[in-house]
């Protein structure tokens, strides 16, 4: 799993990296760097290529459209995955709170009804197979 | 008070409750028609006959309640576990949420050049643009032949500075500011020893010593040197504390 990942970062650091160089042949030209700029114009069509190859290996992966957000906005994208996870454990710990609430409630029930219905709770504690009622 | 049977449809004989708790999702029968004579104790109790066709049949096998319905397994996963322990994603947690993370893109990929901390909006350069009007792709990339590099010649001569895009790069922090700033602070208190001490006081009391010693030999060496007649003798210390 980590090979693709790490082939595509390869391909793109090679293809940043040319397109860098490209940059300061460009950014100032001597009739000398003809030959050069044409070799690395090559170079960024064989690293187009490659970067194309790497898209067959990773078609099952999906990107959240939220990342793409933060680095158009010049955010750095694991402050997305930070505050996912910090939502995932907010959540979870509500959830939490609500499961363990309704659990005290229903203990609650059953022993307020038990005290008025005592013969049909203990119907009822037979059909779900409790014993005891809960303390 | 009622009896808790009444109010959830009793029944006259209710049969023994099942082995197997497999009490299927369904709905309540309609409560019964209204006796003609009226009262509570009187209503008909509800059959598994004079169920409807849409309700549960399960429900009719579980005595008076036939609101039962079947408690989720113990193992269907809930909120009522840490969902991040059980995803194993602790070191995840700990890696992002442990530390302050930094802000900055840059911060993310410090090796890309160019200004990558501005938005995207501004150069046209955003990734959901991308997204919403892909590019019209041909197929495949093909490499540029002898005629098609003809249209890359370039003139001559440096780029005018608004065109340097790839030139400019995010401010990074200084490693001397951080340097300084160690410098600054506050050493911690030692305890030198005695002997230490004694030693300091040596090498103040030599120093001066050392000094007239070391300027007087600068003053012999430039004189006698051919090669730098005119040699300060400020100049020529500074060249030896290069040495």
């Amino acid at each position: 799993m980590a090979e693709k990942f790490d082939h595509l970062e390869e391909h793109l650091e090679k293809f940043v990296e040319n397109i860098r160089q490209l940059g300061i042949i460009v950014s100032d030209f001597q009739p000398s760097s003809q030959t050069g700029l044409n070799q690395k114009l090559n170079f960024i069509v064989t690293g187009l290529q490659d970067i194309d190859k790497c898209r067959q290996q990773l078609h099952d992966i999906t990107v959240p459209l939220e990342v793409f957000e933060y680095i158009d906005q010049g955010r750095n994208p694991q402050l997305y995955t930070k505050e996912c996870l910090e939502r995932a454990l907010a959540k979870n710990e509500q959830v939490k709170g609500k499961i363990d609430t309704m659990k005290k409630f229903k203990s609650l029930l059953i022993q307020e009804l038990s005290k008025v219905f005592p013969e049909d709770m203990a119907k009822y504690r037979s059909i779900r197979g409790e014993d005891h009622p809960p303390s | 008070m009622e009896n808790f049977t009444a109010l959830f449809g009793a029944q006259a004989d209710p049969p023994p409750p099942p082995t197997a708790l497999s009490f299927g999702p369904g709905k309540p029968p309609p409560p019964p028609p209204p006796p003609p004579g009226g009262g509570p104790g009187t209503a008909a109790p509800p059959t598994t006959a004079t169920a409807p066709p849409g309700a549960d049949k399960s429900a009719a096998g579980c005595g008076p309640f036939y609101l039962m319905r079947e408690l989720p397994g113990s193992t269907e996963l809930t909120g009522s576990t840490n969902l991040i322990t059980h995803y194993n994603l602790e070191q995840a947690y700990n890696k992002f949420c442990g530390k302050k993370v930094k802000e900055k893109l840059s911060n993310f990929l410090p090796d890309l050049p160019g200004m990558i901390d501005l938005p995207g909006s501004h150069d046209n350069s955003s990734l959901r643009s991308l997204i919403e009007k892909p590019p019209i792709l041909g197929g495949s990339f093909n490499p540029i032949t002898g005629t098609m590099l003809s249209g890359f010649r370039l003139h001559t001569g440096p780029l005018p500075e608004q065109c340097r895009l790839m030139h400019i790069q995010p401010p990074k922090k200084n490693k001397h500011k951080h340097k300084q700033s160690r410098t600054q602070d506050p050493v911690p208190p030692e305890t030198p020893s005695d002997s230490d001490h004694k030693k300091k006081k040596k090498k103040k009391e030599e120093d001066p010593e050392r000094k007239r010693k070391k300027k007087e030999k600068k003053k012999k060496k430039s004189r006698h040197s051919p090669d730098h007649p005119g040699m300060g003798s400020s100049q020529a210390s500074s060249s030896s504390s290069l040495r």
